[in-house]
């Protein structure tokens, strides 16, 4: 067994064998779509597929009722017109295992570069490129690992100090989706002038405070937060250009002020359902707002000199208290999860423990939700979430 | 000289509306016999949210192969249509549709209303009397309840079946609450007379349930959710601000 996982995680052999397993599946997925009533590939593909089609025939993407992403998505997926259905399932799964190779390179970074810790890097890593879930997820067709790719890749760049190179990449996957806005907090954080010890001492708080905020202005901040903000903006400025006010409001607005009252994983979802209509409707939206708000401050104030560790956070509390959820949510952070792994002190059962409470979630919240018993019970289990987050 | 023209001519005329009509008799004849025996039941299959509404139509033995049939659904606001899934799926298929309006497929049921599908069954299966329509269907969630109801029914009226052949061109003589102009074809180009066929057996329309939220828990849930979320959100931010870096 362990000749067999020392075999498994050698480099090429990992990656040839998680990429071999992810051909495979798009191969099965292929021939159940084909044979069988329940079908292999997601809804979101066929969306995606749709809105390409609209934008090799001339239209706005928009066309596509229910597209709700960047048009970048439906430019890089025209190949599934021209070239063969297949192609967005390839482009998927590729940087499904691109995510697991920046994996091991963050954690290379991170301290893990000895010869041994080297192997542990590859163990880790495998929890990514070996795990089912993320293999059928980008299998299935959902493009989740393109966001995984593109916010591993910004961590990498900022371990490895390639500003330029982060800031491009950030600005990019804030574009395709916008929850790593919240990333900025304790990006501006890590990179922000580090304060002296004498400075820490000062006994005037309102000199502390100027000294606080002069720290953030700093060459590097600056470099990094107007290349990101350009990259961001110019994409905006082009595309709003091409189609308008729709792809603000699709791509942006709509997840903003999203207030979805079908079944969902927030433990918001009965609440909003039930106040939908309602006059205080508004104000329990910002209620619910709030915890999210404070959280993300608190984590990124806490926890901002390990940033792999605190954009984990970040994402786990944006997730868990977000006033939509659905399963494809869940990805944004068990991407990060491998990165921060190894400087968990979990023991190993505390570890498996935690993964089965977050299966068993899962679990039943899909057979709930899914088989559409009452909606009371709906209410049960997101609270019962909320609990176990 | 007048008079002797114009008799001859009334005269040819009515004799060959007389031919016309012969042919026309011929032609349409069977139709109002196919009102007798031809029935059309809907069932419901499948469970949830999104379900299957099956229609089975048997045709009069005598209904000639060179018919079109057409179903015309009048569906409530509690179920929508997919277009992209009935379009994903249309070579599975041996009928065609064509829906009258815009589907919004999220809104929910109480902020929208019903809508018409025309679908256009082929005659040439394997037992050409007898169709099997199955379309996909799915459920809209609904207002919550005021009256602390946790369903809400939702009924699926059958079909109307309509019936039209190339040859039977002029429906005048037939009853004219039977005959209705709809689209010929699926591709909604032109505009045909059809006739509409009152089955003999009256199908009540079916009924099934989706689940609804209970209103007057609204209290409750509000206060237990935000009551569980800040207890949530004070613990994880006393921890990180203890455990802080």
């Amino acid at each position: 067994m362990e000749r067999l996982i020392l075999k498994l995680t050698e480099k090429h052999v990992l990656y040839t064998t998680s990429f071999a397993i992810r051909l495979a599946l798009v191969a099965y997925g292929d021939y159940q779509d084909r044979t069988m009533a329940v079908k292999y590939t997601d809804i979101d593909y066929h969306v995606f597929t749709d809105a390409a089609r609209f934008i090799t025939e001339g239209q706005s993407p928009y066309n596509r009722s229910t597209y709700r992403y960047t048009p970048l998505l439906a430019w890089l997926l025209t190949p599934n017109i021209y070239l063969s259905m297949v192609f967005g399932k390839i482009l998927f799964i590729v940087c499904d295992v691109l995510s697991g190779l920046l994996i091991y390179r963050i954690l290379c970074l991170r301290g893990l570069g000895s010869e041994r810790s080297l192997v542990t890097a590859r163990r880790v890593s495998s929890l990514w490129l070996l795990n089912p879930l993320p293999m059928g997820v980008s299998s299935r067709g959902n493009a989740e690992s393109v966001m995984a790719a593109l916010v591993l890749g910004t961590l990498l760049c900022l371990e490895g100090r390639c500003l330029m190179r982060a800031s491009i990449l950030y600005g990019l996957s804030v574009h395709m989706k916008i929850y790593p806005v919240t990333y900025a907090l304790p990006i501006a954080l890590s990179l922000r002038t580090p304060e002296t010890r004498a400075e820490n001492t000062e006994r005037w708080q309102w000199r502390r405070f100027i000294r606080f905020i002069g720290s953030f202005l700093n060459t590097e901040l600056f470099l990094f937060a107007s290349v990101a903000g350009g990259v961001f903006c110019m994409l905006t400025a082009l595309f709003y250009y091409m189609y308008g006010w729709q792809f603000l409001y699709e791509t942006y607005l709509y997840h903003l002020t999203r207030r979805d009252i079908r079944h969902n994983f927030s433990p918001y979802f009965y609440m909003l359902y039930l106040t939908a209509d309602g006059a205080w409707s508004q104000w329990l939206g910002l209620a619910a707002f709030l915890p999210q708000l404070i959280l993300l401050l608190v984590a990124s104030w806490a926890f901002h000199p390990d940033l792999a560790f605190s954009c984990f956070l970040h994402t786990a509390i944006f997730v868990s208290f977000n006033k939509v959820c659905t399963s494809q949510y869940f990805l944004w952070y068990l991407c990060l999860l491998p990165v921060v792994i190894p400087h968990l002190s979990l023991s190993l059962n505390q570890g498996v423990g935690l993964l089965l409470l977050w299966f068993a979630g899962q679990v039943i919240l899909f057979f709930v939700l899914h088989l559409n018993t009452t909606s009371d019970m709906h209410r049960i289990i997101a609270h019962y979430k909320l609990h176990r987050d | 000289m007048y008079i002797v023209l114009f008799s001859m001519v009334t005269c040819l005329s009515t004799c060959y509306c007389l031919i016309d009509d012969g042919k026309n008799e011929k032609h349409c004849g069977p139709l109002k016999q196919w009102f007798e025996s031809t029935s059309v039941s809907v069932e419901i299959g499948k469970k949830g949210f999104h379900r299957e509404v099956v229609t089975t139509v048997e045709l009069s033995p005598d209904v000639v192969a060179e018919v079109n049939v057409l179903l015309i659904y009048r569906w409530p606001r509690g179920v929508y249509l997919d277009p992209y899934q009935l379009a994903a799926e249309s070579d599975q298929r041996d009928w065609q549709i064509l829906l009258n309006s815009d589907i919004d497929l999220e809104v929910p049921a109480h902020k929208t209303s019903g809508f018409v599908t025309y679908v256009y069954p082929t005659l040439d299966g394997p037992s050409p009397r007898l169709l099997k329509v199955t379309i996909p269907i799915h459920g809209r969630y609904s207002e919550p309840s005021f009256i602390g109801k946790t369903f809400t029914s939702v009924n699926i009226e059958p079909p109307e079946l309509l019936l039209r052949t190339e040859k039977c061109m002029q429906l005048n003589n037939l009853d004219p609450h039977n005959v209705m102009d709809a689209p010929c074809t699926a591709d909604n180009s032109s505009t045909c007379s059809w006739v509409k066929i009152q089955c003999q057996q009256e199908h009540a329309p079916v009924s099934f349930q989706f689940p609804v939220g209970d209103r007057t828990l609204v209290m409750p849930v509000c206060g237990g959710t935000l009551l569980v979320t800040v207890i949530c959100c004070v613990a994880l931010s006393k921890y990180m601000w203890k455990h802080h870096i």
